[in-house]
């Protein structure tokens, strides 16, 4: 779709749909979002991206092909895992460390963080895979 | 030092990954630069064997443990030591001998890693103290044989042979899990160090015999015992050095192992003193008498190591201190010969390009030290002085005529496969080796091969030790006192000596070389007749009839597959509400009664007006004839039940909802975009039967929300997720604390099924893309 307004459009929502999700993967814990909401957002904005560019442009812009960041998302959960299995506790044992930050509140960090954070991944690659690929077979554009 | 030991034994598998890249680097060396890794073990448990006292046993706690009770604990006693010590000592050699034999092969790093990763399996399995750990190593020594025979893997003989033997192994590896379960339920516990003083216990429970039988199960497929012996044979389709080291000196005895291992606390029952000797003693026989009848050299030294693990296991299965002496010097005797001939007979099928016997001649000379390198190991495998073969079998001889069941015939069949053993040890060395046989037509000889040095350096060691230990076996004798105190729980001193006077067995061992030799005389008659027998034999060819059942069970299960997966979408949405809904409208009915208890509230207006507007939707998606109409009208019955969920303060679940329902409203869109018109709509008796099945799911879904109100059973966790949300889980929001903390495993999994359905899609579509890109 060549249209120079949709254009411009996209490109700016894809990005601000992108940093929304981060922020809300980041206060996921906290209040209403989290990994699985985060992820689809962030997927949404590339589904627009590539509606309108094309899926050969949609793979420039997401750098990795899809199934690494599945693989990655999984590979983030997995770790966040055993990471309490080293200390001694059963796995999956959440485990917090606070990061003094001057001025800003502490930053309060742990591993289902991590955990949320791979989720995040698989479910933005599942969608953003699929998607692609879907439009690869209808020759989208 | 010990304790570094689980740490070392789980750093093998990371040499093993490192491999393939070390062998970009170092090329045809790798194996060479390998061997430093069995070789410090050897050097360990060579210190270990020396420093060991005779009762004494050292025990290293594991790491972590995998399952409750189920760890990596390392024992180091005399059993252990010394099949380790066969283990990494036969290890540096063949690794040796693998970097010269495999450097015209391609994927030399992949057999690298695979025969690293099998040393390290393979010293895990002897070297622990935990049985469920002894299972894992157990399983993973046959995973990495199945890989190794079907190295060569573009021959489908080599493939055939891998899935055969592997089959029968891990069979057995399950037998193995089942009795492991049943002794550990049983002893509550799986150390093996306390197992030992709870025989009592285990051999007098009901469920003893079915703990026997698992165990000489798995025992007996991976050592080869009648009636599983035939995968063995098939084995030798793998490359030679991986035959010389899993196949004769190290994986096959195995099973030998499980039974020195588990016999203080299963042993010493009229079950095991009468089933190990009676299949032990067939399988040495007909062991024995097959190998008459090959002409392959690969196939020969495979049945003749099928006959001694009859004998080690009829030995293990005697049960006298006698007999377990006799045992361990015989599984050193077996792997010391057999190692070195299985490598001699690589050698020469490089050399020669062939493994025929009877194209195969007057080697002699060619071959230098190699062919007395392989006249020392015939001895030893003949039996006959001054090799350590001599003495194992003075030892076999003594042990068997002490057997509590049965021992005369134990006795005469031990002469006959010994003769056998004697006359085949003369007839393939005349055949191969002897410089005046007459020959039609000599073989070529490639002289690169033959003067190999790291060809022949491992045989000629071997051997070398065959006869070193054979003049001087007071070394062996006063370790295997350790070894045999903790399997017999008895201090005897053991003394190995060639001579120790005229007594009967003596007179036995004469008798054995006599009738060996006057086979060796009439050897083309007898090989003749056994070959005649095998080709009788071969009517019920075991392999066949195994590969007839396997492809039967495929055959069965293919056609059970088609019924249930046939292809079509809607009818797997019919089977699955139809089933779910039946299962649960029973269940209902069944425990409380199938009337909704009513206890209805007034309906908020709002409510009341989205439930109308969604079913007014839903109505419409069913009678539209346009597909896009209908996706959309449905898009209304998910936004609306996304509404919903706001109403009641479900935030995060109606985010979700609104997500998803956006997300497949595009894909619907993007897909059906490109799709023609309805062409074909379904029939009315299809649609009759498509209201019913609606209405019964609808029905269902209805009651169970309807009825969801008064099964409060139990206190709801709900609440339990509330209080602990914010101490346990430093969080507020409940949703996504539960989903990745209180309930991460569940999380785990979901999204690993994403991550496979993303994979299957992801392959169909571009299975399309690949095919439109061909034509």
């Amino acid at each position: 779709m060549n249209n120079i307004v949709l254009r411009t459009i996209v490109n700016l929502i894809s990005r601000l749909l992108l940093y929304l999700s981060i922020y809300l993967l980041w206060r996921g814990h906290n209040a209403p979002g989290g990994g699985f909401i985060g992820g689809i957002i962030a997927a949404i904005g590339f589904v627009f991206y590539a509606i309108i560019y094309g899926p050969g442009k949609t793979r420039e812009r997401i750098k990795l092909p899809p199934m690494y960041y599945i693989g990655g998302g999984l590979f983030f959960s997995a770790l966040s895992t055993v990471i309490s299995v080293f200390t001694g506790r059963q796995p999956l044992t959440g485990l917090w460390i606070d990061i003094p930050l001057p001025v800003i509140e502490d930053i309060h960090l742990g591993t289902p963080f991590l955990f949320d954070m791979g989720v995040y991944l698989v479910v933005f690659g599942m969608i953003t895979a699929i998607i692609i690929n879907i439009m690869e077979v209808l020759r989208w554009n | 030092m010990h304790q570094l030991l689980p740490y070392l034994l789980t750093s093998l598998l990371v040499v093993g990954l490192a491999t393939p890249l070390l062998e970009k680097k170092l090329k045809y060396r790798t194996g060479v630069f390998l061997s430093v890794i069995p070789l410090s073990f050897f050097l360990y448990f060579l210190w270990v064997f020396t420093s060991l006292g005779k009762t004494e046993s050292l025990i290293i706690p594991p790491i972590m443990e995998l399952v409750r009770g189920g760890g990596l604990s390392v024992r180091l006693d005399g059993l252990s030591v010394l099949f380790g010590l066969m283990v990494s000592g036969i290890g540096v050699l063949v690794l040796f001998y693998a970097s010269a034999y495999m450097r015209k092969y391609p994927r030399q790093g992949y057999f690298f890693m695979l025969l690293t990763f099998f040393m390290g399996a393979m010293l895990g399995m002897v070297l622990t103290n935990n049985l469920i750990a002894l299972f894992i190593f157990w399983e993973l020594t046959s995973v990495f044989s199945f890989l190794l025979i079907g190295f060569d893997n573009h021959l489908e003989k080599a493939r055939k042979a891998a899935l055969q033997g592997f089959l029968i192994t891990a069979f057995g590896g399950l037998c193995l899990l089942f009795g492991v379960l049943l002794i550990g339920d049983i002893a509550g516990t799986y150390e093996i160090s306390e197992l030992l003083n709870k025989g009592e216990l285990i051999t007098s429970h009901t469920r003893y015999p079915l703990i026997f039988l698992f165990l000489v199960l798995a025992v007996f497929t991976k050592s080869a015992q009648f009636p599983f012996h035939f995968w063995l044979p098939g084995a030798m389709n793998a490359p030679t050095p991986v035959s010389a080291y899993l196949h004769s000196a190290t994986m096959v005895n195995a099973g030998v192992f499980l039974l020195l291992r588990v016999n203080p606390f299963i042993g010493d029952t009229l079950l095991w003193d009468s089933v190990l000797p009676l299949f032990g003693s067939i399988t040495m026989f007909t062991g024995a008498l097959l190998a008459f009848g090959e002409k392959d050299l690969k196939r020969i030294l495979a049945f003749t190591t099928i006959s001694a693990l009859g004998i080690m296991v009829l030995l293990a299965g005697i049960d006298t201190t006698k007999s377990i002496k006799a045992a361990l010097v015989f599984f050193v005797v077996h792997g010391l010969y057999k190692g070195a001939l299985f490598m001699i007979a690589g050698l020469i099928d490089k050399t020669t390009g062939t493994r025929d016997i009877d194209r195969l001649g007057q080697l002699w000379k060619p071959l230098g030290l190699v062919s007395f390198a392989a006249l020392l190991s015939f001895f030893s495998m003949a039996g006959l002085p001054p090799m350590l073969g001599f003495i194992g079998k003075e030892l076999i001889y003594g042990a068997k005529m002490q057997a509590a069941y049965f021992s005369n015939i134990i006795l005469v069949f031990g002469i006959l496969s010994n003769m056998l053993m004697v006359g085949i040890s003369f007839y393939v060395f005349y055949q191969v080796f002897w410089p005046y046989r007459r020959v039609k037509k000599k073989v070529a000889i490639d002289g690169h091969y033959a003067r190999s040095f790291l060809l022949s350096f491992g045989p000629v060691i071997l051997a070398a030790f065959s006869l070193g230990l054979g003049l001087a076996p007071v070394r062996i004798g006063k370790y295997l006192q350790n070894a045999i105190y903790f399997i017999r729980a008895e201090e005897v001193a053991v003394d190995l000596g060639l001579w120790h006077g005229v007594n009967a067995v003596l007179i036995l061992s004469i008798i054995t070389v006599g009738g060996g030799i006057l086979l060796f005389i009439f050897r083309k008659q007898v090989a003749f007749n056994v070959a005649r027998f095998n080709n009788w034999l071969n009517k019920f060819y075991l392999p066949d009839v195994f590969d007839k059942v396997i492809k039967n069970y495929v055959k069965v299960a293919s056609r059970q597959t088609d019924r249930i997966q046939h292809g079509y979408h809607r009818y797997y949405l019919i089977t699955f509400f139809v089933i779910t809904s039946l299962l649960v409208v029973v269940h209902l009915f069944a425990n409380s009664g199938i009337a909704p208890e009513l206890q209805l509230q007034p309906i908020k207006s709002y409510l009341l007006i989205l439930f109308i507007v969604m079913a007014f939707a839903a109505g419409y998606a069913i009678f539209s004839s346009s597909r896009i109409a209908a996706i959309l009208a449905l898009g209304i019955v998910g936004y609306g039940i996304g509404l919903v969920y706001l109403f009641f303060g479900a935030v995060d679940l109606a985010i979700t909802q609104f997500l998803v329902e956006t997300l497949v409203m595009v894909i619907f869109v993007l897909v059906i975009y490109k799709l023609p018109v309805f062409a074909v709509f379904s029939s009315k008796a299809s649609r009759v039967r498509d209201i019913f099945i609606a209405l019964l799911a609808g029905g269902m879904m209805g009651m169970v929300v309807l009825k969801s109100n008064f099964f409060n059973v139990e206190t709801p966790i709900s609440d339990y997720f509330i209080n602990n949300s914010l101490n346990l889980a430093h969080g507020k929001n409940i949703v996504n604390v539960i989903l990745v903390d209180f309930r991460a495993l569940d999380t785990m999994g979901e999204i690993t099924v994403l991550a496979l359905a993303a994979a299957g899609v992801v392959a169909l579509l571009r299975l399309n893309i690949k095919k439109r890109e061909n034509e």
